[in-house]
C-alpha cells in the first residue's frame, strides 16, 4: 500500500510574491523511511503543513494510506500522523511526564495505559530518571527525543519528522536514529527532513529532493547515488540536482 | 472534556510553577487596592465627614455671635477657633492666617450685628402690632440705614464646593437666628396684650414639615454610602482582573513561539476545547482575584481606619458579574495574545490598552463626574459595564434579574472578541 501520495500541489501563501509550492509530486510505500530533502526555501515545510492538516493546499491532491484529505476527513488523517516539529513543542516548566500525560490527554488517552507507555518511551529514550524534571532544566539532546516521544504516543501509521537530530550530541543523535530504525522496523512509515545528508543517507531508504516548490528526483538513496558517475553520496547527489547557487 | 479538563490542570501547573507571575496576579492588586482607597478616601469623604477649623473673630459679642459659634461648634464639620496662640483672633491676624492657608476660613461678625437683626425683629412686629390695633407696646427700632454683612475669607486653594457648602451653612444660621428672634418678639407682643391671662401658655412652633431621607433599593435593611472603599475595591478589582490580558497574551504568544500551540494543533479533535479549558482557567483566576479583592475591602482596609466594604445582598448576582467580567478580560487576553507576535508588543498594548480603558470606564473617576461626551464614551468600556452591574448589586442592593443587561454586554463583548481573534488565526493559518 502506498503509506503517502502526493499530486500536482501548488500553495502561494497570501502576500508573498512567488508560489512556494509549484506542483509537487512524489509518492512512497508502507514502511519506508523517506528522506524529504532540499535546500532552504524550497517548499519542505509547507509540505509538511500541508501534510498534516494545518495548511491547505491551493490545488492538487494529498493521500495518506488509503484516506484522501479533505476538509472532512482531516481529523482521520491527524489520527494517522505524528509530527515532530522542528521546535522543542513542549511546555518548558512542566516535567517530561506532565508533558507527555497533557498531549496524551488530547489524544484521548489517560489513565494507567497512557501512564505505562509513557513509562515505556522514557525508558526507551533513556530518559526514566529525568521524568519528573522539568523541561526547560533539560539538554538539547533530552528535549529532542521527548520531543519525538510526544509525537508518538497515540502510536501514528506515519511519523513526520522536521530536522529531528538538529542541535544534538552524538549520543542523543545516534540513539534517536537507531529508535528510528526500529520504529520503522514496527511498520511504522516514517518522512524525515534534515540538512543534514550524511545521516539521511544513513537511515532513509528512499529519498525525494525538492527544490523551488517541485520534486527535483525522487528514487532509493542507494540507487540514486549510483545513478551518477559523479556522485559518491547523497551529498553529491543533492548538489547535482539542485546546484550550488547560494539560497535566500 | 478530557481535553478541557487536561487544559485546565496544564494551565494550574504552569501558573503554580510561575512564581513571580503568581504574586503578581494575587498580591498586586492587593496592594493596588489599598493604596488608592487610602488615597483617595479624602475627596471622596462628603464635606460633612471632614472637621475643618474655622476661625470666627466675633466683633459683635452679642447673641448672633454667640448663636454661630455655639451651632458651628455643635456639628460635627467644623470647630471653632477665635483665639490662637493665647491670644484672641483680629480680623487683620485672621485674613493673613487664611491668605497664607493655615486656616481654610474665617468668619468675621460684624459689630452691631445682634443690634440690627433685633431692631429688624422689632419693626416687623412694631407693623404688625399696629396693624392689628395694638399701637400701644412699640417695640425699640434703630435708625441705622447700611445694612451690616457676615463676612467670610476662604483659603484661595478652596474647592467652589467647598464654598458653597459653608455659604450655605451660614446662611442657614443667619436666618435661623432671625427667625427665632422674631418669634420671640412676637411672644413677648403677644404675652404683653394677653397680661390677665396666667395659663396662657404659648407655643409657637416653626417646622410643621421636615425632612427625611428613604432609601430607593428594594431592600431597606442597608444604608450603603458611596465612599472610597465602596468605590475603589469593585473599581480596581475590576481593573485588576482585565490586566490578567498580560498573562493569557503571554502565554498564547510563548505557546506559539515553542511549538507547542502547533502541537496542539496538530493533535485531532477541536482546539476550542483546549482553548475553552485555557479561558475557564482565566476566568476562574478572575473570580478568585475578585473575591480576594472584596476580602480586602472587608478585613484589612477597616485596620487602615478605612470604611468597610458594604457587599450587597445577593451574592449570585455578584458572582456571575465576576464570571462576566473574567469572560471579557479573558477574552480580550486571547485577542491580544492572537495579534501580537512579540510579549513585549503584547505587554505593551495590553496594559496600556487597559488603562485608558479603566479611565474613560469610570474606574479613576465615576463616570458621573465626567463630562456629557466622556460619559457617552464611557459607556463603551466593558470595564464600566462591569462595575456599573457591582455598584448596582452593592449600592442598590439589587438582585440577579437587574444585571442581565451588563452581564450581557460582556458575555457579547467577550464572544466577539474570539470570534476576531479566530478569524485572524485563521487567516494566519492561510
Amino acid at each position: 500500500m502506498t503509506s503517502m501520495l502526493v499530486q500536482d500541489l501548488h500553495k502561494t501563501y497570501k502576500g508573498a510574491l512567488e508560489p512556494s509550492l509549484k506542483g509537487l509530486s512524489f509518492s512512497f510505500p508502507e514502511g519506508s523511511i523517506v528522506g524529504l530533502l532540499g535546500p532552504n526555501g524550497a517548499g519542505k515545510t509547507t509540505t509538511i503543513s500541508i501534510l498534516c492538516g494545518l495548511v491547505k493546499a491551493d490545488a492538487g491532491q494529498v493521500q495518506i494510506f488509503d484516506q484522501q484529505q479533505h476538509t472532512a476527513n482531516r481529523e482521520a488523517i491527524k489520527k494517522l500522523i505524528g509530527v515532530v516539529p522542528q521546535q522543542i513543542a513542549l511546555f518548558p516548566h512542566l516535567t517530561a511526564i506532565e508533558n507527555l500525560e497533557y498531549f496524551g490527554n488530547l489524544y484521548g488517552l489517560k489513565g494507567k495505559p497512557l501512564r505505562s507507555l509513557i513509562d515505556r518511551y522514557l525508558q526507551a529514550f533513556g530518559l526514566e530518571k529525568a521524568g519528573h524534571k522539568q523541561v526547560h532544566h533539560y539538554s538539547g539532546g533530552m528535549k529532542r527525543r521527548t520531543n519525538i516521544i510526544a509525537a508518538i504516543l497515540h502510536q501514528p501509521r506515519l511519523l513526520i519528522l522536521d530536522e529531528p537530530t538538529a542541535g544534538v550530541d552524538v549520543q542523543s543523535r545516534t540513539m534517536i536514529l537507531q529508535f528510528l530504525r526500529e520504529y520503522n522496523q514496527q511498520g511504522v512509515s516514517i518522512v524525515y527532513t534534515s540538512h543534514l545528508l550524511d545521516e539521511a543517507q544513513t537511515i532513509c531508504s528512499e529519498v525525494v529532493i525538492i527544490d523551488e516548490g517541485k520534486a527535483v528526483v525522487q528514487g532509493g538513496t542507494q540507487e540514486l547515488i549510483a545513478r551518477h558517475d559523479d556522485c559518491r553520496n547523497l551529498e553529491d547527489v543533492f548538489l547535482h540536482y539542485t546546484g550550488h547557487a547560494l539560497r535566500d | 472534556m478530557l481535553r478541557l479538563l487536561a487544559t485546565i490542570r496544564k494551565e494550574w501547573l504552569l501558573l503554580l510553577r510561575d512564581r513571580t507571575g503568581l504574586t503578581l496576579l494575587f498580591a498586586m492588586p492587593v496592594v493596588l487596592i489599598t493604596v488608592m482607597a487610602l488615597i483617595e478616601d479624602a475627596p471622596f469623604r462628603d464635606y460633612q465627614e471632614l472637621k475643618f477649623d474655622i476661625l470666627t473673630v466675633d466683633n459683635d459679642g452679642g447673641r448672633l455671635g454667640k448663636y454661630i459659634k455655639e451651632g458651628l461648634g455643635q456639628t460635627s464639620q467644623f470647630k471653632v477657633i477665635d483665639s490662637v496662640q493665647g491670644a484672641p483672633v483680629t480680623e487683620q491676624k485672621a485674613r493673613a492666617l487664611v491668605n497664607e492657608g493655615n486656616y481654610q476660613i474665617c468668619i468675621i461678625i460684624p459689630k452691631g450685628a445682634t443690634g440690627a437683626i433685633v431692631s429688624n425683629a422689632n419693626k416687623i412686629v412694631n407693623d404688625i402690632s399696629s396693624r392689628m390695633g395694638m399701637p400701644e407696646h412699640v417695640l425699640p427700632v434703630s435708625n441705622r440705614k447700611d445694612s451690616l454683612h457676615v463676612t467670610v475669607y476662604f483659603d484661595p486653594a478652596a474647592k467652589k464646593a467647598f464654598k458653597s457648602a459653608i455659604h450655605q451653612a451660614l446662611d442657614n444660621f443667619l436666618t435661623q437666628v432671625e427667625t427665632d428672634m422674631l418669634l420671640e418678639r412676637i411672644k413677648q407682643q403677644l404675652k404683653r396684650k394677653d397680661a390677665g391671662d396666667e395659663n396662657d401658655s404659648m407655643n409657637i412652633q416653626l417646622k410643621a414639615v421636615g425632612l427625611k431621607e428613604q432609601l430607593t433599593g428594594p431592600s431597606q435593611e442597608l444604608d450603603v454610602i458611596s465612599n472610597s472603599v465602596q468605590h475603589n475595591v469593585p473599581a480596581w478589582s475590576i481593573f485588576a482582573m482585565f490586566f490578567i490580558v498580560i498573562p493569557i497574551a503571554g502565554n498564547m504568544i510563548r505557546e506559539r513561539e515553542d511549538g507547542s500551540m502547533l502541537r496542539m494543533k496538530l493533535i485531532p479533535g477541536s482546539y476550542l476545547a483546549i482553548l475553552a479549558g485555557k479561558m475557564l482557567f482565566f476566568v476562574g483566576v478572575c473570580v478568585v482575584q475578585f473575591y480576594l479583592m472584596m476580602q480586602v475591602g472587608i478585613y484589612l482596609l477597616p485596620l487602615l481606619g478605612l470604611p468597610q466594604l458594604t457587599l450587597g445582598q445577593s451574592f449570585l448576582a455578584a458572582f456571575i458579574v465576576a464570571i462576566g467580567i473574567g469572560l471579557a478580560a479573558t477574552s480580550y487576553g486571547i485577542l491580544v495574545g492572537t495579534v501580537f507576535k512579540t510579549p513585549n508588543q503584547a505587554l505593551n498594548f495590553g496594559a496600556i490598552s487597559i488603562v485608558i480603558l479603566s479611565a474613560i470606564g469610570g474606574i479613576w473617576i465615576p463616570l458621573e463626574i465626567m463630562p456629557p461626551h466622556m460619559q457617552l464614551i464611557g459607556h463603551l468600556s466593558p470595564l464600566s459595564w462591569g462595575l456599573d452591574a457591582i455598584n448596582d448589586i452593592y449600592l442598590r442592593n439589587v438582585g440577579v434579574s437587574h444585571i442581565w443587561g451588563d452581564v450581557g454586554k460582556l458575555v457579547v463583548f467577550a464572544t466577539v472578541l474570539l470570534c476576531i481573534a479566530a478569524g485572524i488565526e485563521k487567516r494566519r493559518l492561510s
